[in-house]
């Protein structure tokens, strides 16, 4: 299943994004580029901010870890020398997350990575901030017996699959570039290789990918990959927004 | 420190010239409330209110604590509300503003002190084991009207809960997941919901759920908060300007009439969502198969 | 309907057939909203959008409705006063960003004895001077070749309704935008209108309900995307109701 995306629905934010896959649903937000707070402007660039918040609950150090990851990884996609002195504050707000999320056994902030990256892109795509290119991610989990990675597998696979041997995220940029890679578990070189290359194919690989969007070939399409999918999204932004030129 | 920016003059003025004439800025009557939508989520006690441009998603979660030594009896029920950026830039995290401050006090004295949940009912074992329940009030779009969209927020989430089952064999207590046994609702004694009124002109005009740019134009608040046979759990006027006691009394008639009928929308959109949830079966089948 | 759309993501190079064909007499291209150059001869978006070409300006830029409003040298703006200092105004064209400032002398037939005097949240129409990112906007009222207001000016009386940055663009663009409603009304209704392109929308009529009438309508238009025939129906209906 591709994942299921609505962009710009808040009205207070900039921009803002409501995402769910796989039983993952999270609300993002964009401001900016607002006012920066004295103690925290940088004079040649943007101050990126982010903010993860549990469904339950106040933050705790798993959100810190994973504000830092992402913090870490839009910095370098977000075109900041191009706004300096502003700030860019992106809050991500989880909704709800699978029922067998607890119980999956792999690292639950490795398992809700992807689903941040994406909710945080398309958040700043509607919040129309510039950006030196798109960034695309996706899970994959070794499973200790079968020797085929699941791709982006859903809570309910993982759980089938246990035990799970290791766990890797992988984010690549639009032009297919590694932008961030989260491991865990034990893992030779060789799975590490296979992983990646898994999780690009899955990511951004032009043509004849094998696709999340299995679903999709039933309407006569190609399989589709994340690329593919965000191109989609964007497409129907513009429609939306360029709807009153046709009409009635 | 970040600010919201205050309305200006041009705003102010007219708000108010079209409110001594007897119109609001989107054509609602003085004692009507934007229209308002109520979603659940797949799990339980996720209840998703949209007042307006104003929304609100409540999230009730369950956990096994140890019950406080001075109520042994008891379990534990918080309601936690943080602004984030997401609904304004001017929320900072980590320091709340006035109207969060007001938020939560109001949610505390409306619903928990007012015994709108029986607490007693979470206590698994005396003094060692019970519930722990909290509400995470989360606003995602702010556009006036907080108080009023967590309180029915808040009080559907409840209802729309089911805590897992227990099994208590002396010093010994089982929870028991939704695959072994059905899980049960929450015991609720009555469903208090706030409406708040804005005045204006010394008190000469009083609105029902204003908006945002209503809101910064007011001269104070009334907040009355009641349950559907009109007992009063709070009333709250913070500051401003005098108000005449008499129309107090005839804020709580209007506040009444607010409150039955939302009583009855949230109630109708329960049994809906009852209705869809039993569509599938399983749930039918589950409660079947433990009837037994 | 406009023939197939380019849509763009950022970090897209645009390839050298869309770049549009000078029929004018420029020769140089311009590079708009959500474009940057990386030398020698690249051409990437910033922002996800429709790209769109003028041939006659010899520019491409891309076209999108989400987004805070950024000031660009030249934009008609509604900006709020929030305090004055010295010899300048403070002024905010969106929330929470840095001032605009707004000199005192900005104003026509303003001296250093004869200052205008605006208290804070008033209104004020003004034109962006510029807008780069090191400094912080500065904005006028007043035309500096001619030291006239040109209309521009402090806003008094009437409201002012928030629309899409798209909307207050195609205001302003005129017949070309589309938007025919104000004609419609205005036929049998007097009012005023001033479009800041920062989605500030400032009406002023005779009494409060052709203001709110009016108002109401355009963001109707705007969020309802209104075509021709959904425009005339709107109108007559908010004729009907004044």
């Amino acid at each position: 299943m591709a994942p299921e995306a609505i962009l710009s629905h808040l009205h207070r934010a900039d921009g803002s994004a409501t995402y769910t896959h796989n039983g993952y649903c999270i609300i993002g937000a964009v401001n900016g580029p607002i006012e920066v707070q004295r103690r925290d402007e940088l004079p040649e660039e943007a101050t990126v901010e982010v903010n993860v918040r549990p469904a339950v609950g106040v933050g705790s150090p798993k959100e810190r870890h994973l504000e830092t990851l992402l913090h870490n990884t839009l910095r370098s996609i977000i075109l900041t020398s191009s706004i300096p002195r502003t700030l860019v504050q992106i809050t991500l707000q989880v909704r709800s997350l699978p029922e067998e999320e607890a119980d999956c056994g792999i690292d639950s902030s490795l398992a809700i990575l992807p689903h941040l990256l994406h909710t945080s892109l398309l958040a700043l795509l509607s919040a129309s901030i510039p950006l030196s290119t798109v960034l695309t991610a996706a899970l994959v989990a070794i499973p200790s017996v079968s020797s085929s990675p699941l791709i982006s597998p859903t809570a309910n696979q993982l759980l089938r699959a246990k035990p799970i041997r290791s766990a890797h995220v992988f984010a690549f940029s639009g032009e297919g570039k590694l932008l961030l890679n989260e491991s865990d578990g034990v893992f030779s070189l060789q799975e590490w290789d296979e992983a990646a290359e898994a999780a690009e194919e899955v990511c951004c690989k032009e043509e004849g990918g094998v696709g999340l969007g299995e679903g999709m070939e039933v309407d006569g399409k190609e399989g589709d990959n994340l690329d593919a999918w965000l191109r989609e999204v964007v497409m129907d932004k513009v429609k939306w927004e360029t709807r009153w030129r046709g009409a009635k | 420190m970040p600010r919201e920016a205050e309305i200006s003059l041009v705003e102010r003025d007219f708000i108010q010239k079209a409110l001594e004439e007897g119109v609001r800025l989107d054509g609602r009557d003085f004692n009507a409330f934007r229209p308002v939508e109520l979603t659940f989520g797949d799990e339980f006690g996720v209840a998703d209110v949209q007042l307006g441009k104003t929304r609100v998603i409540v999230r009730v979660s369950v956990d096994v604590a140890v019950p406080p030594p001075e109520r042994k009896f008891d379990g534990v029920f918080q309601i936690i509300t943080e602004f984030s950026p997401m609904a304004s830039p001017a929320f900072e995290v980590g320091r709340p503003t006035d109207a969060e401050v007001i938020l939560s006090r109001v949610l505390e004295k409306a619903i928990r002190r007012s015994n709108a949940l029986d607490t007693e009912s979470l206590c698994i074992i005396a003094g060692l084991k019970c519930f722990a329940l909290r509400a995470d009030v989360h606003v995602v779009d702010h556009d006036g009207g907080l108080i009023d969209a967590s309180c029915i927020a808040v009080m559907a989430a409840l209802q729309h809960f089911r805590r897992p089952d227990v099994i208590v064999e002396g010093e010994k207590a089982i929870v028991l997941s939704a695959r072994e046994r059905e899980p049960i609702p929450l015991s609720i004694l009555h469903q208090p919901l706030s409406v708040t009124f804005s005045y204006y002109e010394e008190g000469n005009i009083f609105l029902v759920d204003a908006d945002l740019a209503e809101e910064q134009v007011r001269q104070g608040e009334i907040i009355v908060t009641m349950n559907r046979h009109g007992e009063i759990c709070q009333i709250n006027k913070y500051g401003g300007a005098p108000v005449d006691p008499l129309d107090l009394l005839n804020l709580n008639n209007i506040a009444l009439q607010k409150v039955k009928d939302m009583s009855k929308f949230i109630q109708q959109k329960l049994d809906e969502d009852a209705k869809r949830r039993d569509a599938g079966g399983l749930m039918a089948e589950l409660s079947a198969e433990n009837a037994r | 309907m406009a023939t197939s759309v380019t849509v763009v993501l950022p970090g897209d190079e645009v390839p050298k057939s869309s770049l549009p064909t000078p029929t004018g007499k420029k020769k140089t291209l311009t590079l708009g909203p959500g474009l940057r150059h990386i030398p020698p001869d690249t051409i990437t978006a910033t922002i996800a959008g429709a790209l769109t070409t003028d041939n006659k300006k010899n520019a491409i830029w891309i076209d999108t409705n989400s987004g805070r409003y950024i000031p660009t040298a030249g934009d008609l703006v509604i900006a709020t006063v929030q305090n004055s200092v010295a010899e300048n105004f403070n002024c905010l064209l969106t929330p929470n960003t840095p001032y605009a400032s707004l000199p005192h002398l900005a104003f026509e037939g303003a001296t250093r004895k004869t200052r205008p005097v605006l208290a804070p949240n008033s209104l004020v129409y003004a034109r962006v001077v510029s807008g780069g990112k090191h400094t912080s906007p500065e904005i006028t009222c007043v035309d500096p070749s001619t030291g006239k207001s040109e209309g521009l000016g402090p806003l008094k009386g009437g409201m002012i309704f928030k629309v899409s940055l798209g909307m207050a663009r195609r205001l302003l663009l005129k017949s070309k935008g589309e938007v025919i409603i104000l004609e419609l009304i205005g036929a049998k209704v007097g009012f005023e209108i001033t479009v800041g392109r920062n989605g500030i929308v400032h009406v002023d009529g005779a009494n409060v309900k052709t203001i709110l009438a009016v108002g109401k309508a355009l963001q109707e238009v705007d969020e309802q995307a209104l075509g021709e025939k959904g425009q005339k129906k709107l109108a007559e209906r908010v004729l009907k109701s004044l």
